[in-house]
């Protein structure tokens, strides 16, 4: 049994050892007289005893006595977990007269009587930890406590009714509080509600007053809208991060007015309504909300928004054309172009191609809504509406080349003051937009229109001017140019006879008919040769000019063609005819006029440098056909040969630019559009326009063009997924194609498509998901008188410091659309109890009247308790409060609407101050009560009387049979599950969870709102289901507990800290990289780690890092724990 | 049959509070297995592992918190780098590693402290008494 221990020079320890019979529970199993004879035999040991409860008072004298009168060193006792007693156990130790940490207590309850079936075994266990608890404490030695500052500052985490009473009685008392909320205001869940059980209390009446309280107490700081990202630190003296979501509405501005929302064209489902209402993207929960500010919604950019190559905000045009605001949405769009509606014809819309609505049922026609937009605002404003600037500036630039990419540089340019001067080589403006586009897609006068907006700033404009020298700009005084000429060459074909008269290049034909030449071409046969969307314009118009025949010839399959589907379909559907895989390769005349061409068939071979597949002629596939013009679209090029000295082009003949900066080899020369780009789409044009105008402002100024990037968005496209799933989405058709009929078009440049009438368009915009929420249209920045509106709120981070945490973050109902059988989210009329509390109250969607989601009013409703509580599949807990608000629901709806009510129950759970008489009065008042779980919620009638009914299907445990119940509304009473992020809550703050994901008290009867981590307290939902008083009271307790805390200032703590001894220490500095608290030092004069008591925690970390063996753990030396583990191995 | 000696050195703040977790839910398992203290698995100092074994263990069971859980911040991840290398380490004295475990158990997880606690016995009884060259120095 191992040798008596001498420590040196404190002679031979004598040992106490108290073994406890905690009644039953240690001594049913463990036999404690005979663990009480062994420990009576270990060496050391002076006094073995047993007692019934050694935590009793008269247990602890016992010990208290043997201190004094056997003069004991040490003391072992051997009961329940040290969780819970060793505080205990110390304190009797040291008013008997000897230092606290000369005992050790070994536990032999939860470690063995309660874990341990057999008696025999538990009792040789006990032995074991006994023994090595004797052996343990012998090396222990004395130990003081240290202290520690409390500061006095309290952060409580959610606002619900918890979060605020547990603030306001710390407030109260003098202390400051930080209430942070992740929500735009308090009262959580509570808010919501109509009124409370079972007094009937109107909730808003007994919540909102605190609500206020809160908001004007001036020892609370109320941080809404934020939430808590970072906590460091310990008990006394926490840190944490918040970060303050942007409000986009600055708080100390707004005074709640409201006109905001008023005037917000964006409706959204509304969150605190349980999405049975709507409310805009600007907006206020409810109307007593605290703090009583406004919040703006976005969530990002929508894709239509984010994928517009001009940054052109759709969104925002089709949210105010949405609530009829069309001059607005004119000139929102006019902040990012001036070719508004050339673009609401011409533009091939890649927004559309991002629409959300596009997963649904068909994308929103936002382009033909800009078109509409703007043919509305020029029939009303046949000249723009403002002149020059206010403000004019000194330096000149040139544009060169009138396009979508020179119109709108100069636009922008001319906004900010510059004086800007175009020069065009045709006789009118407007690029490829003029000469390229044939009047059945864009009309001359729409085009001039659009013009206008960028001339009536003072824009000079010389047509019939090619530039031919860069520097005879510069000597005129342009102090910067932007080369925007686009692409008006037209490859050759290089093949015989392509200079034969009727032989033409696309450009020209196109040209010519812009400008009024309208050839007669009736009865002719056509061929264009091509398959990009100037193949399919000319061939569309040659055919307007009267053709018999026209051909399209494409050497590639249709899978490869350039041009786009919709060209491509309306062309076909003219009757034009497309030949795929086929060339020209021969042109043949008579007179020098073409007369016949000679055409081969190709096959696609391996893939070229372009990635599509390379055509290759068919030898001997040639054919002859008759023809009297062939157009050539084969490919646009640049005319860039003139400058080809003086800056650096590309191989195609495109200039080469920085395309951040779109500057060229010459700093004062900026080029953009298609010149740059090579053949693109208009949006590409104007983008480059824009980028063009932004870093030429720059360059004049002076400024680095490389200190800064280009952005159109401001933030992230949203993800259409999260949009899918969160909207309540109503189906509606798309709007069809509207054109002119076939036969009425082809024989003359008419617009082919239909402009949408005010009420198409409105449908149309109505059917727009407000993907980002708020829509960016500003109509809220400029009602607002305040001047409360911030767009470019960012993120703010709050540092705060606390002595003392409260998390009262609540729960979240359960998804009853996890029990498919009850027909959550198929049938309309099923409801969750949350959402009823929103129907019946008077603030709701429907100000308290029951209208249910098909517009009637029920007679007879069904209300399911237990909805995913008592259930094993979802939560075995009892959610403890849905039988008292079933009740309640019972009343209010039974009140409203006089329905028949069934409610369907396992057991009623109604303990309670006033629950059991409330539950009686409803009795009284003929509601049914059915006992039963619910099996299927179904509307299969079976009988005349079910038809149109869901039906509730159940078995009557009562009457032993199943039923049929058919009502008109379903209503089910959902559990209360932990919050869907408290498992990360729990990681921030070292919390512990039950099973279920509640937080885990610190002990459930004795410490119920404190946690295993000092300093936190839990109180309310977080900690397990309970109603309002219940949430109220454990608030209160944990205000008590952190002001018991704070009040007092310092905390205790544990004496298990690391110590170096610097006589072992080599200086290796393994520690210092080990602590996680930076607890440890270098001294560079004694070349050794030491270690700061105060910082130090005492994980022990480095005891086990130290190589030389240096470093030690107070109250867990190796030498104890060594001499521990001999214990439990060596004895029995 | 083989009754093996287990130790095991649970942390302060998940693994031993589950195993008192297992006692209030009167959770039965392998009287094999007993537990000592300490404030975190990261303390675990290689010489206490080889102690152990030294002294008469037949298997060693490391509880701490899941990795991200720690009370000490991230104590639990110098206790898994340490126990890959003490996997080896014990090896080296012919000492099969599968007599040493490393587990992760949170506070709410008594089940798996029952669970650990049964299959590693097991698993230690099917291994049998560590048979070591030049036998075991024990020490009384």
């Amino acid at each position: 049994m191992g040798e008596i221990i001498e420590l040196k020079g404190k002679g031979v320890p004598k040992v106490g050892v108290y073994i406890c019979h905690c009644g039953f529970n240690i001594a049913s199993k463990v036999r404690v007289d005979e663990v009480v004879d062994f420990a009576a035999t270990l060496p050391n040991v002076v006094v073995a005893r047993s007692n019934k409860y050694t935590c009793s008072d008269p247990g602890q004298e016992v010990i208290r006595k043997d201190i004094k009168e056997m003069g004991l060193d040490r003391v072992v006792v051997a009961s329940c977990t040290p969780l819970l007693h060793e505080h205990t156990f110390r304190k009797t130790v040291e008013t008997g007269g000897l230092n606290p940490f000369l005992f050790h207590m070994v536990n032999i309850r939860e470690d063995v009587s309660w874990v341990t079936d057999d008696g025999d075994r538990a009792t040789e266990k006990a032995k074991a930890l006994v023994a090595a608890g004797v052996r343990r404490v012998l090396y222990q030695k004395p130990l003081e406590k240290r202290r520690a500052a409390i500061k006095s500052d309290v952060l409580i985490i959610g606002g619900g009714i918890g979060g605020i009473t547990a603030a306001l009685d710390i407030a109260d008392s003098g202390k400051k509080v930080t209430l942070v909320e992740r929500e735009p205001t308090i009262g959580g869940v509570m808010a919501k509600f109509d009124k409370t059980f079972p007094t009937l209390d109107c909730a808003a009446c007994i919540l909102t007053p605190k609500m206020t309280a809160v908001a004007s107490h001036p020892n609370i700081k109320l941080l809404t809208f934020s939430e808590v990202k970072d906590v460091s630190g310990y008990i006394g003296d926490f840190r944490a991060s918040i970060v303050k979501k942007p409000r986009r509405v600055i708080e100390s501005k707004c005074t709640g007015c409201g006109e905001c929302a008023n005037v917000c064209p964006v409706y959204m489902p509304n969150a605190f309504d349980e999405n049975l209402g709507m409310r805009k993207a600007t907006y206020k929960p409810f109307a007593q909300a605290v703090p009583n500010v406004h919040t703006i919604e976005k969530t990002g950019t929508s894709p239509c928004t984010y994928t517009c190559p001009a940054g052109i905000n759709a969104h925002g045009y089709v949210a105010l054309a949405s609530a009829g605001k069309y001059d607005e949405a004119f000139n929102l769009i006019l902040e990012s172009t001036p070719l508004v509606a050339t673009l609401g014809r011409a533009c091939y819309a890649p927004c559309e191609e991002e629409c959300t609505r596009g997963e649904l049922e068909g994308t929103v026609r936002i382009r033909r809504l800009k078109r509409f937009i703007a043919d509305r605002y020029y029939e009303n404003h046949p000249e723009p509406e403002y002149g020059p600037p206010d403000k004019e500036l000194d330096k000149k630039v040139a544009i060169v080349g009138s396009g979508p990419a020179g119109l709108t540089a100069a636009y922008f340019l001319r906004k900010m003051g510059y004086q800007v001067t175009i020069f065009e080589k045709e006789p009118r403006p407007g690029g490829m937009l003029r000469v390229g586009i044939p009047e059945y897609r864009l009309p001359n006068d729409v085009l001039d229109r659009d013009i206008k907006n960028v001339l009536a700033l003072g824009v000079g404009i010389q047509t019939y001017t090619e530039v031919k020298s860069l520097d005879d700009l510069r000597k005129k005084g342009f102090d910067a140019i932007f080369l925007a000429t686009g692409t008006h060459g037209v490859r050759k074909m290089d093949i015989e006879g392509e200079n034969l008269s009727g032989v033409v290049n696309c450009m020209e034909f196109l040209t010519s008919i812009n400008y009024g030449k309208k050839t007669d071409l009736t009865g002719k046969t056509i061929l264009v040769v091509g398959g990009g969307n100037a193949a399919l314009d000319s061939a569309r118009a040659a055919l307007r000019l009267g053709a018999r025949k026209v051909t399209i010839q494409y050497r590639r399959s249709r899978a490869e063609m350039p041009a786009f589907p919709e060209e491509i379909d309306a062309a076909e559907k003219e009757g034009i005819t497309i030949s795929y895989l086929t060339t020209p390769v021969k042109f043949e005349g008579e007179g020098g006029k073409l007369k016949y061409v000679q055409s081969v068939q190709m096959q696609l071979g391996e893939p070229d440098d372009t990635g599509r597949r390379k055509p290759i002629p068919i030898p001997g596939s040639e054919s002859i056909a008759n023809i009297d013009m062939a157009i050539i679209a084969i490919g646009l090029m640049p005319t860039t040969s003139p400058w080809a000295e003086q800056l650096n082009l590309n191989r195609d003949g495109t200039i080469q630019v920085d395309p951040e900066t779109l500057q060229t080899s010459l700093p004062h020369v900026f080029a953009g559009g298609d010149v740059v780009l090579g053949p693109s789409i208009i949006v590409n044009a104007i983008g480059q326009g824009r980028r063009a105008a932004h870093y030429i402002d720059k360059y004049l100024k002076g400024e680095d063009l490389k200190a800064t990037t280009f952005v159109f968005r401001s933030a992230d496209m949203v993800s259409k997924h999260d949009v899918l799933t969160r909207s309540i989405i109503t189906h509606a058709m798309s709007l069809p194609k509207k054109e002119l009929p076939v036969d009425e078009r082809i024989t003359n440049f008419k617009e082919v498509e239909i402009a949408l009438t005010e009420e198409e368009a409105l449908k149309d915009t109505k059917r727009c998901l407000n993907c980002s929420v708020c829509s960016d249209c500003h109509l809220c920045k400029t009602i607002c008188s305040a001047e409360a509106i911030d767009y470019g709120m960012k993120e703010e981070v709050i540092d705060v410091e606390a002595g003392v945490i409260i998390v009262t973050t609540g729960f979240k109902p359960f998804d009853p659309k996890r029990i498919s059988a009850y027909g959550y989210g198929r049938f309309p009329n099923v409801y969750t109890s949350l959402e009823v509390e929103r129907l019946v109250n008077s603030s709701g969607p429907t100000q308290g009247e029951v209208i249910l989601r098909d517009g009637r009013k029920p007679e007879r409703i069904g209300i399911i308790h237990c909805v995913g509580s008592r259930d094993k599949e979802y939560n075995q807990y009892c959610s403890k409060v849905c039988c008292m608000y079933s009740l309640k629901l019972a009343h209010l709806l039974k009140e409203r609407t006089g329905a028949d009510i069934y409610n369907f129950y396992i057991d009623m759970r109604t303990p309670g101050k006033g629950y059991e008489e409330f539950y009686h009065k409803l009795l009284e008042e003929g509601v049914h009560f059915v006992r039963g779980r619910v099996g299927e919620v179904t509307d299969w009638a079976v009988t005349a009387k079910e038809e149109g009914k869901l039906i509730i299907r159940v078995e009557d445990t009562l009457l032993g049979m199943v039923r049929r119940i058919p009502v008109d509304m379903v209503v089910l009473s959902v559990a209360l599950e932990p919050q869907k992020d408290a498992d990360d809550v729990r990681r921030l703050l070292n919390l512990s969870c039950s099973s279920e994901g509640f937080f885990l008290e610190r002990h459930p009867k004795l410490a119920p709102v404190a946690t295993f981590t000092d300093g936190i307290y839990i109180a309310g939902a977080c900690q397990g289901p309970k109603d309002i008083p219940e949430t109220v009271a454990q608030a209160s307790a944990a205000a008590a507990q952190a002001l018991s805390l704070v009040d007092r200032g310092y905390v205790e703590l544990e004496p298990n800290t690391a110590y170096i001894n610097s006589e072992l220490c080599s200086g290796c500095h393994v520690c210092i990289a080990i602590c996680p608290y930076g607890a440890i030092t270098y001294n560079s004069e004694k070349k050794v780690a030491e270690s700061n008591e105060v910082l130090c925690k005492g994980c022990g970390s480095c005891v086990a890092a130290c190589p030389s063996g240096a470093i030690d753990q107070h109250l867990f030396e190796n030498e104890q724990i060594i001499n521990e583990l001999e214990g439990v191995l060596s004895y029995v | 049959m083989f009754e093996p000696k287990i130790v095991a050195f649970f942390c302060n703040w998940c693994t031993y509070t589950a195993a008192d977790l297992a006692g209030v839910s009167r959770m039965k398992y392998s009287p094999n297995v007993r537990i000592i203290r300490v404030m975190c698995s990261g303390r675990i100092d290689p010489e206490l592992i080889v102690k152990a074994f030294e002294k008469g263990a037949d298997g060693v069971i490391i509880g701490g918190c899941h990795p991200g859980d720690c009370h000490y911040q991230n104590g639990n991840h110098k206790t898994l780098r340490r126990y890959k290398l003490l996997k080896g380490l014990v090896e080296q004295f012919d000492i099969e590693w599968e007599r040493l475990r490393l587990e992760w158990i949170s506070a709410s997880e008594g089940e798996k402290v029952q669970r650990v606690s049964n299959e590693f016995t097991e698993q230690i009884r099917v291994l049998g008494p560590i048979q070591m060259k030049g036998g075991r120095v024990v020490h009384g």
